[in-house]
């Protein structure tokens, strides 16, 4: 793919148009940019603010979507507490789209299973959109999807609509249940022994906070998944998003443009990778 | 001759400034002071293609450029950066434009600086790789070898020969050149070359990262200062204009996401991780070597750190377990 120049670094203009509460800490973002702007699913976009500073997201709307797109942002950093406090009508900037995002291809024909955790389920989200529109060409969908406490799980309605899609199976853990809670309660990667797949013809596709993508990892080796077989979207501290600025660089690669998704095959003698 | 190209150009050379050597604009009244045939000056070539600050939107400083008197080493450091900022699929704009107004004039080392050692990693101490000229000053002549297109032109627009240089000539030329050459292999008679330095670095256990990272206290002068490093952040403006930073590995919070993780939150990490990107990851990439040899991060650091210390005592231990 070749960028025109001018463009490298030049951002487009989305005017925030509506801010949805999805848990105490967590908003979805919902931009208009000034002119369609469009997506893979998995790769990122930086969101910028005017004289302030840009981060990395993964946009948690559906990639056949140009004209809107949605940011899910956990309210955890300097740039981050500033998008929170923007009300509707804001203008920011959106650069990108960056990087490599999930092989549709490898999905096709499949039963695809999607492992996710905390806020690992925006990015999640637009890939189930997307598997969703194109749910003829897969076998099924199992998801498996895990939070801290019943609040922290985000996307409420989403999943009731999920429960809802033929091919489309959800089970859902919290670390530490309440009376509200009647799924399951213990690590996500304990939902793991509750499905039914058959791994020989199964993908699965790993996101979340380090830790629970380690597990999640060693599970499914455990079961047979073979290591090409497993994807996962790393997060690092992305800037340029064009392999040039470094702060990305996970050994070998510069996971703006290599990655951010790669198969654990790929990353496992990288340094850090959990970290 | 300077003086009449300072109309179209701007005009960097090597000028001594106190104790130091550096890359100074040129006016007609320090054409002479200029330094031939010198090792590298303080600061890296590579300001002048990524600018400690800049702003890339706005960035006007594209007046042609002519800059003289390039070792080996510095010029060997931009391919590396080419890689990065030409590549194919996203070609840097700011970083072209520099590149292509720019004629480099390189120059052979006929001394070398206490921590050269450019021989060490398969480099010579004479430009072999993106000079458009090369200059080398013997007795009273000065002694042009036309390389690239681009200098050709120049040559073709600007400069009136006077006479081509004989066989003496290139005998002198050769003679000076073997003479750096012994200098350097003398000094770093010991020192492991870079592929090697590379596998000892990937193997090496966490404490000597430890004992020579003691006295780093992280003030960035080693990639500051060096002309492969090549990494930045962005500072935002108003108008979503962007200013680029120079930034380095070595600063805490390089790699922190916003999380909170830090993979490099340990000094003795992060301080193994400038050697792990130049010797180890970026072989694994690209096609040029990530260290020239230049010896400026010995030079620069507060405290005292000798990279090619800590490879002799890799090499040492190895042979020594060996
Ligand atoms: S490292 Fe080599 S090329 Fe560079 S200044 Fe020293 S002698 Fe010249
Ligand atoms: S690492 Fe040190 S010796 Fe190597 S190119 Fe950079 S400054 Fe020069
Ligand atoms: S984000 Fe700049 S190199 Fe990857």
């Amino acid at each position: 793919m070749t960028t025109a120049i001018v463009d490298l670094y030049k951002p487009v203009k989305a005017t925030l148009t509506r801010v949805i509460e999805e848990s105490p800490s967590i908003k979805t973002f919902v931009l208009k940019p000034e002119r369609n702007f469009s997506f893979k699913t998995g790769q990122f976009i930086e969101l910028i603010l005017e004289g302030i500073g840009e981060a990395p997201f993964t946009p948690s709307s559906s990639p056949l979507v140009e004209d809107e797109l949605e940011v899910t942002i956990m309210k955890a950093g300097f740039v981050t507490e500033k998008i929170h406090n923007l009300n509707e009508g804001a203008v920011l900037g959106i650069r990108g789209p960056y990087g490599r995002g999930y092989p549709m291809n490898e999905m096709y024909g499949k039963e695809v299973l999607i492992l996710g955790g905390g806020c690992g389920f925006a990015p999640i989200r637009s890939l189930i959109y997307n598997l969703e529109a194109e749910q003829d060409k897969i076998e099924k969908l199992t998801f498996c999807y895990g939070s801290k406490t019943p609040k922290d799980c985000i996307y409420k309605g989403y999943i009731d609509h999920l429960r809802s899609v033929k091919k489309f199976e959800v089970f859902r853990s919290v670390d530490k249940a309440d009376a509200s809670w009647d799924e399951t309660e213990g690590v996500v990667t304990c939902l793991l022994d509750k499905i039914n797949i058959n791994i020989a013809n199964s993908v699965a596709v790993v996101v979340g906070p380090p830790i629970m993508m380690k597990f999640g990892v060693q599970k499914l080796l455990d079961m047979g998944y073979p290591e090409n077989k497993i994807f996962l979207s790393m997060e690092k501290n992305m800037s340029c998003g064009l392999g040039k600025c470094g702060h990305c660089m996970m050994g070998k690669y510069f996971v703006c443009k290599d990655g951010p998704v790669f198969t654990y095959e790929e990353i496992k003698d990288q340094p850090d990778i959990w970290k | 001759m300077l003086s009449g190209l300072l109309k179209d150009y701007s005009i960097f050379a090597p000028i001594q400034n106190g104790d130091n050597v550096e890359y100074d604009p040129i006016t007609p009244a320090t054409t002479g002071n200029i330094i031939y045939n010198h090792p590298k000056p303080s600061s890296p070539l590579k300001t002048f293609f990524l600018p400690v600050r800049e702003n890339i939107f706005t960035t006007s400083n594209y007046k042609k450029r002519i800059i003289i008197g390039c070792p080996a080493c510095d010029l060997a450091a931009l391919s590396i950066l080419d890689e990065i900022y030409l590549n194919q699929d996203y070609m840097d704009p700011v970083y072209s434009k520099h590149r292509k107004n720019t004629i480099l004039i390189g120059t052979d080392c006929h001394s070398i600086n206490e921590h050269c050692h450019c021989t060490s990693y398969g480099f010579n101490p004479w430009p072999e790789e993106n000079a458009d000229i090369i200059l080398t000053e013997i007795g009273e002549n000065i002694i042009l070898k036309i390389i690239s297109e681009k200098g050709q032109e120049f040559k073709d627009q600007h400069i009136s020969l006077i006479q081509e240089a004989n066989t003496k000539d290139h005998q002198i030329i050769n003679d000076l050149r073997e003479k750096t050459v012994k200098k350097l292999n003398e000094k770093n008679t010991d020192l492991p070359d870079y592929t090697i330095t590379g596998e000892l670095i990937a193997q090496s256990s966490e404490n000597i990262w430890k004992k020579y990272s003691e006295t780093c206290v992280s003030c960035g002068a080693c990639s500051a200062i060096c002309p492969t490093c090549s990494c930045f952040l962005f500072i935002e403006r108003p108008e979503f204009e962007k200013v680029r930073s120079l930034d380095t590995c070595q600063y805490p919070g390089f790699e922190r996401v916003a999380a909170g993780e830090d993979p490099l939150r340990p000094l003795e990490k992060r301080f193994r991780n400038r050697y792990m990107c130049k010797y180890v990851w970026k072989p694994q990439k690209f096609h040029s070597k990530a260290c020239t040899g230049c010896g400026r991060c010995i030079e620069a650091c507060i405290g005292k750190i000798n990279k090619n210390d800590l490879f002799r005592e890799l090499k040492q231990n190895l042979t020594v377990e060996a």
